[in-house]
């Protein structure tokens, strides 16, 4: 598993077993899975490459696996248009914003 | 033949009834008259022309009414022939017809359905729902409740969706707790309406806020004319199109609300002693806005879009007194005046205005931007941050301010009372509080890439001049005069929205 540590991708797991995988710069967006799969902090994460997050349902870490994407995207442009975030979504997103720290 | 009614049938006829008591003209006439149409020329129907077929003197009408005008009727001799009604539809005069005929008629379909002719709404409805449609609406009508409520669920998070919120019935707001200024200050306006007024004095009422609906209506100012006497020359003719003006001076507002900035024709606003510590943005929407005075204020910086009102149609602009800082005291990041000189130009060099001779100079008469100030970056929360080397200019939204432009677009969101905001998750109660704040003042929008957001990235300070508009009329600088920039505080929707070095 050591060598998963340097890894491209990582896997982030929802609270309903959905599995993510992403691109680590993308994941790294966000502060906290960044803090997570800090090699120099010997958590299981960061061993693992594996990201347990459970107070995040499939629905919404699928839109957060967007919004990764999206800023990875949209990193350098100026005049970036709005991603499209579903309003029934939106109170959620925002739980998930501030524990994300995105 | 000359008896004859020469125009197509009564369509009345049809709503008879056939045990109809006592003679009437009509029904012996129709079966005689039916013979006769089969005969004329006029309704040969196999080639309806579009047009009336010409009428010759020569032809053998016998049926032709304008001939048998004056014709007699059975009636009696020496008799005019009355008509009445339509002319598709007419009808001799009956001389022993009955006003009791009225109940009769009621049975025609008027064309006009009324919500409590129940029978008639079902014949009158086209479609096959028609009347069960007609039923939902008067049942929605009569129990709103019945719709149910808006759903806010404590149990999960989910925010009402457009669809649910447009179904909720839109709740009727009676305040019987309206203040006594309030009151006042409606009456006032309501009277300015009324008489056609353009000048609204809501002064020395000790407003603390401008309650909703109060200044909305003056958008439809209709201006009376004034004239009393045939005057005597043209020029005592006066324009009618209402020169606005309203004046909120000695009062306790600390906000002005979102209605004010809504009169786009507003020419003339005074809110001189009150407790504004800040103008809000959309203050740009009063494009027409000649005089503003705000002096005597708790103001500490000016909203930036207020240039762009100094370089259109504004004129007088009191400014002084307010607390407003001094540009000696603050830092300065970039000096944007007076720089051409050599080295480092002191203090009092910079806050000079050009010499010039004679004409003064077209910069003589605009706002000069000074200085700015240093940036103020701010993280997602809105508090200052100090930049570090990781958090590089990223022009893309974060997660939390993307779902909160989608939150405050939601519609409802004014509605939601305090006891609702209890039932959210304590996270959600200061984002919403935001939102509707956001809704208030009009959308707030980046001063830089002029996107809507929500919570700002970047602020910073713009020191600008404008001598020339304030205090009385408009006038140039003169030479060499001493500059005294105002502090215009402008917001980025991101740590890359900053000012150009």
């Amino acid at each position: 598993m050591a060598n998963n540590t340097t890894s491209d991708f990582v896997t982030l797991v929802s609270s309903d077993g959905f599995e993510f995988v992403i691109s680590r710069s993308a994941a790294c967006v966000s502060g906290t899975i960044r803090r997570m799969l800090d090699p120099a902090s010997k958590f299981s994460e960061a061993l693992t490459g594996r990201c347990n997050l459970e107070t995040l349902s499939g629905v919404v870490l699928e839109k957060v696996c967007e919004y990764f994407l999206y800023n990875e995207k949209h990193k350098d442009q100026t005049n970036v248009p709005d991603m499209d975030v579903p309003p029934e979504l939106c109170l959620e997103l925002l739980m998930a914003a501030d524990y994300l720290d995105t | 033949m000359d008896n004859e009614i020469p125009l197509p049938p009564p369509r009345r006829l049809r709503h008879r009834s056939s045990s109809r008591a006592g003679p009437s003209p009509a029904p012996s006439v129709a079966p005689s008259f039916h013979k006769s149409r089969r005969l004329s020329r006029f309704d040969d129907r196999s080639s309806q022309p579009s047009s009336d077929p010409a009428l010759f003197s020569s032809d053998d009408i016998p049926a032709s009414g304008l001939e048998n005008y004056n014709a007699p009727v059975a009636g009696g001799p020496g008799r005019k022939r009355r008509y009445r009604g339509t002319w598709w539809g007419e009808q001799a005069v009956d001389p022993k017809r009955k006003r009791a005929d009225f109940k009769e008629k009621r049975h025609v379909d008027s064309g006009v359905w009324m919500g409590s002719d129940e029978s008639l709404a079902e014949s009158s409805l086209p479609s096959e729902d028609g009347p069960a449609w007609g039923e939902d609406l008067l049942k929605s009508v009569l129990d709103p409740q019945g719709q149910g409520r808006f759903p806010l669920e404590s149990s999960t998070l989910r925010a009402p969706t457009p669809v649910q919120a447009q179904s909720r019935p839109i709740p009727v707001f009676i305040k019987d707790g309206e203040s006594e200024e309030h009151r006042i200050a409606k009456a006032i306006v309501n009277n300015c309406l009324e008489k056609g007024e353009d000048s609204i004095d809501l002064g020395n009422l000790n407003l603390k806020s401008i309650g909703p609906g109060l200044l909305a209506p003056l958008q439809h100012l209709t201006k009376l004319p004034s004239v009393t006497e045939p005057p005597t020359s043209e020029n005592a003719y006066t324009s009618l199109q209402p020169f606005l003006r309203i004046f909120l001076p000695n009062n306790n507002l600390t906000n002005l609300g979102s209605e004010l900035f809504e009169l786009k024709d507003l020419k003339v606003l005074s809110v001189r002693s009150n407790k504004l510590t800040m103008l809000p943005a959309n203050i740009r929407n009063l494009t027409s806005l000649q005089v503003l005075n705000i002096a005597v204020n708790e103001l500490t910086s000016l909203p930036w879009e207020l240039l762009g009102l100094l370089q259109g149609e504004l004129k007088h602009f009191s400014i002084y007194p307010n607390p407003f800082p001094s540009i000696e005291e603050t830092i300065v990041a970039v000096w944007r005046h007076g720089s051409s000189q050599e080295g480092e130009p002191s203090i009092d060099e910079v806050l000079k205005f050009n010499e010039y001779e004679g004409e003064p100079p077209s910069d003589a008469w605009t706002a000069i931007r000074v200085a700015t100030g240093s940036v103020n970056r701010l993280d997602m929360d809105g508090r200052p941050v100090q930049p570090s080397s990781s958090h590089s200019a990223n022009h893309a939204p974060s997660l939390r301010e993307l779902s909160l432009r989608t939150l405050v677009k939601m519609p409802g969101l004014d509605q939601i009372t305090e006891e609702e905001l209890l039932d959210f998750p304590p996270l959600a109660v200061p984002l919403i509080a935001m939102a509707q704040k956001w809704h208030a003042d009009g959308g707030w929008h980046c001063s830089v890439c002029h996107k809507e957001y929500v919570n700002p990235r970047s602020q910073w300070t713009e020191w600008w001049d404008c001598t020339p508009h304030e205090n009385g009329m408009k006038r140039p600088r003169t030479s060499g005069e001493k500059l005294r920039p105002l502090p215009f505080s402008r917001f980025g929707c991101s740590w890359a929205c900053v000012p150009d070095s």
